[in-house]
């Protein structure tokens, strides 16, 4: 067993600057509070179902029009539900389409500009799809299913662009573990969109969406001036340039090919400061990477389980337990509290064993046991909160682990070390596939 | 602007005042409909009349006492030959004492009193029953040529069915016999799932305060030294 280099202390910690832990904060933070205003859309399904129905309440007593049925957007409650699970679905598709699409934009366009660009406009689109139309009392279908497409387009420029900065600043030293703890990100995303929507969800759901979208777009404006998106902005030299320098005893974990020594082509993702000239990977080649296609199918498969928890989650719990919604919003947290563990411990794990797939099978056999155990909970907060802690652990630590450290892994390969504009390329892959899985997920049932 | 055909501005005041007052009374005379459907005036002897003059600040206009603003406390349409109160009769849903007796009225009356908490004395033809019947007034008389309603009794608190509202809602009256669900203390909105209000200038004054003072920061350490792209 190799131990990874964290633990010699000296070599590691040296080569972190103050600007790496600016940019590992500034990333983590910015995928978070994309993935927040995600989660708050599922956190405040019932209010919002509650807003477009009439009251259904059957006794003799006189209900005033005006207060209790003058909302007709839908009849009943189950046709406003059907309605949130068809948001939910063109919202990934459209998020897949435009992660194949970012991932390929995102290398050639600088990645500060679109990675603000994007949380500041899917902000402003949040804010008119939860705020605007509840302040106009305008509800129309045609107009929230055009917004949440649209939303998923702007998302969809988050991640590829963090994973590729991330992927600028920190070398394959400790990439499991470092990966792993960054990974946590959308499970930090999804506490924070939780705690963020339950505290200001008895003012009305309008302001889940409003508080969600401004602190979104404020995020924005501060990756806009505090984001360096390689160390190459500023003079310091990129991480191949670094690592060719050191013994390279580490590799990616998946290909077991020998490092070449080569005269250091510069791996910078910038396009206009480099020594050698460097040509983009082709979609179809990114495609004919070894792994990426076998990891691809496995992340959708594993993504359809992870986000019919994280759409359906609070609702599930308010629905059947009967519980208060911003009650079941609170508990829902520890299904991402599992997550964040079990990605950062499994990533630790398989950086100690030097492979990721047999802890990612092992994981994924236990989750089938865990989701079982769960699907049978008893009407009981803690034990509800530690079965969904424990799925959360099984599934969200492989998932994290793939469109993470997985992903970097594969696109920087040896076979493509003459080519820099991998890297986005093969995470949108890898995350579009999850996310149509994901989408298949959501029409399965119907 | 001039007029044609005067001889000096002056000769403008007394068309003015002249319009002014006819103005004037016609505000004062805008009753509401349901005053003046019914030809006639209150009766002397009529309770409404009585009622009218033992309180000050009321006045008889046509068929109704109101105060100074124009509600109508009370209502006088006896001997009207009505069949049914009529279109206007929700008019009159602030009255404390309304006299119907002496009309050939038909049919329910049950949804016509709806909204009229205020009511405390009703008079009605003999064959007529009190809205809501005994459960809803605490004292109904019959005389020779009318039944009189007297003191509407809140059926919230004699039902007593703690789920006779949705959720965040509570009961209210609604008129003699009559119950409606509003949104209890401290709600609103539809379907009163709201409580209390966001103060949205503290939330952007925080955030903005705070946002701002970030990319300061992270701009002086990071960015500065950037080459331009």
């Amino acid at each position: 067993m190799a131990w990874p280099n964290i633990f010699q202390r000296g070599a590691l910690l040296s080569q972190f600057s103050h600007h790496h832990v600016v940019v590992f904060l500034l990333t983590f933070f910015s995928y978070s509070l994309l993935h927040a205003s995600r989660k708050t859309f599922s956190n405040v399904k019932v209010s919002i179902s509650k807003q477009w129905t009439p009251s259904a309440f059957n006794k003799s007593i006189e209900l005033p029009v005006e207060i209790w049925s003058s909302n007709h957007l839908f009849p009943s409650a189950e046709e406003a539900t059907l309605f949130l699970g068809t948001l939910d679905t063109i919202f990934l598709f459209s998020y897949a389409v435009g992660l194949f699409i970012s991932g390929i934009v995102g290398d050639r366009l600088n990645l500060r500009w679109v990675l603000s660009f994007g949380m500041c406009s899917s902000a402003l689109v949040v804010f008119v799809f939860g705020t605007l139309t509840e302040w106009l009392h305008f509800y129309n279908k045609g107009l929230y299913c055009s917004l949440w497409i649209v939303n998923g387009l702007l998302q969809s420029t988050g991640w590829p662009c963090v994973v590729a900065v991330m992927g600028n600043w920190f070398g394959k030293a400790g990439r499991g573990v470092v990966f792993g703890l960054w990974s946590a990100c959308a499970s930090v995303g999804n506490i924070l969109g939780a705690c963020l929507a339950s505290s200001v969800l008895q003012y009305g759901y309008e302001y889940a969406f409003l508080v969600t979208a401004a602190v979104q777009f404020a995020g924005g404006i501060i990756i806009f001036f505090g984001l360096l998106v390689s160390p190459e902005e500023i003079g310091l030299p990129g991480i191949e340039a670094e690592e060719n320098f050191e013994d390279d005893s580490h590799r990616p974990l998946i290909s077991g090919a020998e490092n070449e020594d080569e005269a250091e082509p510069n791996y910078s993702i910038q396009e206009d400061k480099t020594i050698t000239q460097v040509k983009a990977i082709s979609f179809y080649q990114a495609c004919c990477l070894p792994g990426v296609i076998a990891y691809s199918l496995a992340y959708a498969c594993l993504k359809l389980v992870n986000y019919s928890f994280f759409f359906w989650l609070p609702f599930y719990l308010s629905n059947n337990f009967g519980w208060k919604e911003a009650e079941a919003d609170k508990l829902s947290i520890w299904y991402d509290v599992g997550g964040i563990i079990g990605g950062t411990l499994q990533g630790f794990i398989s950086d100690v064993l030097q492979k990721r797939a047999p802890v990612l099978a092992l994981s994924l056999l236990l989750a089938v046991g865990s989701l079982v155990g769960y699907s049978r909970s008893p009407n009981d907060k803690s034990i509800n909160a530690l079965l969904m802690a424990v799925t959360g652990f099984f599934i969200g630590g492989p998932s994290n682990m793939i469109s993470s450290a997985i992903s970097a892994d594969l696109g920087r390969q040896e076979l493509i070390q003459g080519s820099t504009e991998a890297l986005a390329t093969v995470t949108g892959i890898v995350d579009g596939t999850g996310s149509i899985g994901a989408a298949v997920g959501q029409i399965l049932p119907v | 602007m001039a007029l044609r055909g005067l001889d000096s501005p002056l000769t403008v005041v007394p068309w003015a005042a002249a319009l002014l007052l006819v103005l004037s009374v016609e505000r004062a005379l805008a009753l509401p409909e349901i005053c003046i459907q019914c030809p006639g005036s209150v009766q002397n002897l009529s309770e409404v009349a009585l009622y009218c003059k033992q309180t000050s600040d009321l006045m008889l206009h046509a068929r109704c006492c109101l105060n100074r603003k124009g509600t109508i406390l009370g209502l006088d349409l006896q001997n009207c030959s009505l069949k049914d109160p009529g279109p206007y009769f929700p008019q009159a849903r602030t009255a404390i004492i309304i006299d119907l007796q002496a009309n050939s009225l038909q049919g329910d009356l049950a949804n016509t009193f709806r909204g009229f908490t205020q009511l405390q004395t009703l008079i009605l033809p003999q064959d007529v029953n009190c809205p809501g019947g005994i459960n809803a007034w605490k004292t109904i008389t019959s005389y020779i040529n009318n039944q009189t309603c007297q003191e509407q009794r809140n059926l919230c608190n004699s039902t007593g069915d703690p789920e006779m509202c949705p959720e965040n809602g509570s009961c209210a009256p609604d008129g003699p016999g009559r119950l409606q669900c509003v949104c209890a203390e401290g709600f609103h909105g539809y379907k009163c799932m709201r409580q209390g209000s966001f103060s949205l200038l503290m939330f952007f004054g925080i955030l903005g305060s705070t946002t701002l003072s970030i990319s300061t920061l992270l701009w002086g350490t990071q960015r500065r030294k950037a080459k331009a792209s």
